[in-house]
């Protein structure tokens, strides 16, 4: 389906079926009612069919350029139907199920995360590895048909509601670092995984810790081959900086449209104003160029780090300014508009963070794409 | 034009532009030769990003600003005619027409700036803003006083422009709105001619990092130089893709991002580079303060990065509209 006529039917779905796709919640609402609101949109999406475009249909796709993706997360959230951290991590997780499970497991999964009827997480971080990815210490050790997985994950988004989890594990020696890591597709609901939210700053328990205690994983839930971990990392990253920035970067355009509307006069210098504008300009215009990279069939790479730079800039600009200019509702504030303005702010200061840090992708952007050597 | 044909063209420019560096005229026949202003008729898109990123890449100097100001005013190409640019800062027509009844009769006063002065130019073309929409005129060039400044950039060859004209001479009236397509074309153009340049000096400054050899490891290693220049990649690559935004989208609000952000990318790369290039690139004998001369020059032609900036907010403060977001 062309561009143009799936945001025409798009806009036109969103406006026939507002009242059902309307979330119950008011303001920004609990963790819990986000989830549940996704899921609902996602299923009714799916079944309207327009969740569907631009995936491969050996998973239950219609298949078509990937363009169609990006739209439709950008009208969602700019809508307010859904919240853009959560609803993207579909556009995260299920390429690489795509890109690396066997066929048949992705055939019966990856329906599941877009029909809404799971949420799915992914373990990468570990309290002893956060921006040295290639540390991990989780271990997983082959018993007759199955992997065995002792450890721990930490800043495991949505854990508590997942029913599936991505997970890299050391499979080789401890010291083996990139060359000895695996990725597993497990079950959340298998016996030995502890699961504990992570009460966070912006006052959502988004993160979970997550105990692993002699977990069995059959070894057709492997993705990709075993030692191959890093490469689905690598494979993942870029994912996060490509269609669910688009997918930020709209949310972060609408709110902007409401602060301009609910700023008091003279609380928004007009400097920053317009470096705001700008900066989400230029994120918006980077962003465009990788989402038409990807539909033309481009493998994304190290080069993505430039899109995530300028959205963490963006974003915090934009709750700089909002801070500011509505101080009296972000800090004294307890209805539910100043609660979210608050939690936004909030979760702002972790642009710089999750993902890849700031530090880690100016790193990549140094070696990868300037070309500068090892840094040590 | 098809892709080959695009890349040898875009190459050709490339070697003009850097075997012409101090030598504009020298440029200008080699454009010519080139067919670069037939270009500029058929395919703007094409012919301005081109050119324009490789003046800023080669800091060479030519007449091309004025051919682009001509093609957005819809005016035909005409060589040998300095057109008078606004002064510094704005983006105003340079001719305002001034009420003096008094002394008998009304007059176009004219203050900007030019390119060059117009030493082999006959005449000089005029855009002013009368009560009636602007007007074109074309008039001899010495009715007109130029002075060649040297400033902060000597290489760029600037003139100062003054001179009041009568208001009677012969002038034509200018489509309602092409003065402002023409102002769009600059801005695109001086955009493309500053992330040219702000690439230029990264590269400079990444040789740089990469040879200059300090506690037995090349300065490129320590994390500190390193994120200087992954920032000033950041800022060039973005600015990059807001110019190719705007041409997709075409309105003038996109372009008037588009023209700020390059400036302030130039300006990013110019204050991380010349860190990087240190006492190296504090001397003559570098490359490097060529081109922070030609972007601090370059960022305040048509309007800078501070005014833009500004007059964005002042306008949203004001109640107008958010620029629309670029398509997908």
């Amino acid at each position: 389906m062309e561009l143009d006529e799936f945001r025409a039917g798009v806009d036109d779905w969103l406006a026939q079926n507002r009242d059902e796709l309307a979330p119950g919640h008011r303001g920004a609402g609990s963790l819990d009612e986000q989830v549940a609101q996704l899921a609902k949109v996602k299923r009714l999406a799916f079944d309207a069919g327009w969740m569907r475009w631009g995936w491969p249909e050996r998973v239950g796709g219609l298949g078509g350029s990937t363009l169609p993706r990006a739209y439709l997360g950008e009208a969602l959230t700019a809508a307010d139907l859904v919240e853009p951290g959560i609803y993207s991590m579909t556009e995260v997780l299920a390429p690489t199920m795509i890109g690396y499970a066997a066929p048949e497991l992705a055939a019966a999964m990856v329906p599941r995360l877009l029909r809404g009827d799971e949420t799915w997480c992914q373990g990468f971080s570990e309290p002893g590895t956060g921006s040295n990815l290639a540390a991990l210490s989780c271990r997983a050790v082959r018993v007759d048909r199955a992997w065995r997985v002792s450890g721990q994950k930490v800043w495991t988004s949505l854990a508590q509601y997942a029913q599936r989890c991505v997970l890299l594990v050391r499979t080789g020696a401890p010291d083996s670092a990139h060359r000895g890591i695996t990725a597993l597709f497990a079950d959340m609901d298998s016996p030995g995984i502890t699961v504990r939210p992570i009460e966070t700053v912006h006052g959502a328990p988004e993160f979970c810790e997550v105990f692993f205690d002699d977990v069995a994983v059959p070894l057709d839930r492997t993705l990709g081959e075993e030692g191959q971990g890093w490469s689905v990392a690598m494979d993942l990253l870029p994912f996060e900086r490509s269609t669910a920035l688009w997918h930020r970067g709209a949310h972060l355009q609408h709110r902007l449209g409401q602060l301009l509307e609910r700023a008091p006069a003279g609380s928004l210098d007009p400097v920053a104003l317009g470096e705001t504008v700008q900066l989400l300009a230029t994120l918006r215009a980077r962003s465009r160029a990788t989402q038409h990279r990807m539909a033309a069939g481009e493998r994304l790479g190290p080069e993505t780090s430039i899109d995530k730079v300028l959205l963490a800039t963006a974003e915090q600009a934009l709750f700089d300014l909002a801070e500011g200019a509505l101080a009296e509702e972000v800090l004294l504030g307890d209805d539910v508009t100043s609660a979210r303005w608050r939690s936004e702010f909030l979760y702002s200061r972790a642009a710089t963070i999750y993902g890849g840090t700031a530090e880690i992708q100016r790193n990549i952007i140094a070696r990868r794409l300037l070309d500068l050597g090892d840094d040590r | 034009m098809d892709a080959t044909e695009r890349d040898l063209f875009a190459d050709a420019v490339r070697r003009a532009t850097d075997a012409h560096v101090d030598d504009a005229r020298a440029l200008d026949g080699a454009l010519e030769e080139l067919g670069w202003h037939d270009a500029l008729a058929a395919d703007p898109r094409l012919a301005v990003p081109v050119l324009f990123e490789s003046l800023g890449a080669s800091n060479a100097t030519s007449s091309a600003l004025d051919a682009a100001l001509r093609a957005g005013l819809g005016l035909a190409d005409e060589r040998g005619v300095v057109a008078v640019l606004p002064p510094l800062g704005g983006a105003a027509a340079p001719g305002t027409v001034t009420d003096t009844e008094s002394v008998g009769g009304d007059t176009v006063s004219v203050r900007g700036i030019a390119t060059r002065s117009p030493e082999d130019d006959t005449a000089a073309l005029v855009v002013a803003a009368t009560t009636d929409g602007n007007v074109a005129a074309t008039v001899e060039a010495n009715r007109l006083s130029f002075r060649r400044v040297e400033g902060m950039d000597p290489r760029l060859g600037l003139a100062t422009v003054a001179g009041t004209l009568p208001a009677s001479l012969p002038r034509a009236a200018l489509a309602p709105g092409a003065w402002a397509s023409a102002v769009d074309l600059v801005r695109l153009a001086l955009g493309h001619e500053l992330v040219g340049a702000a690439g230029a000096m990264l590269e400079l400054a990444r040789d740089h990092a990469l040879e200059r050899v300090q506690f037995d490891r090349p300065i490129g290693a320590f994390q500190a130089v390193r994120h200087r220049l992954a920032d000033t990649l950041v800022a060039v690559e973005g600015a990059r893709a807001l110019l190719d935004a705007a041409w997709e989208d075409g309105s003038s609000a996109t372009i008037a991002m588009a023209k700020a952000t390059a400036a302030r990318a130039a300006r990013v790369s110019a204050r991380h580079c010349q860190q990087v290039l240190a006492g190296m690139g504090f001397t003559t004998e570098h490359r490097l303060h060529r081109y922070v001369r030609r972007v601090l020059v370059l960022d305040e032609l048509f309007g800078s990065a501070r005014a833009l900036t500004r007059g964005l907010g002042d306008d949203l403060l004001a109640g107008g509209p958010l620029p629309a977001p670029i398509p997908l």
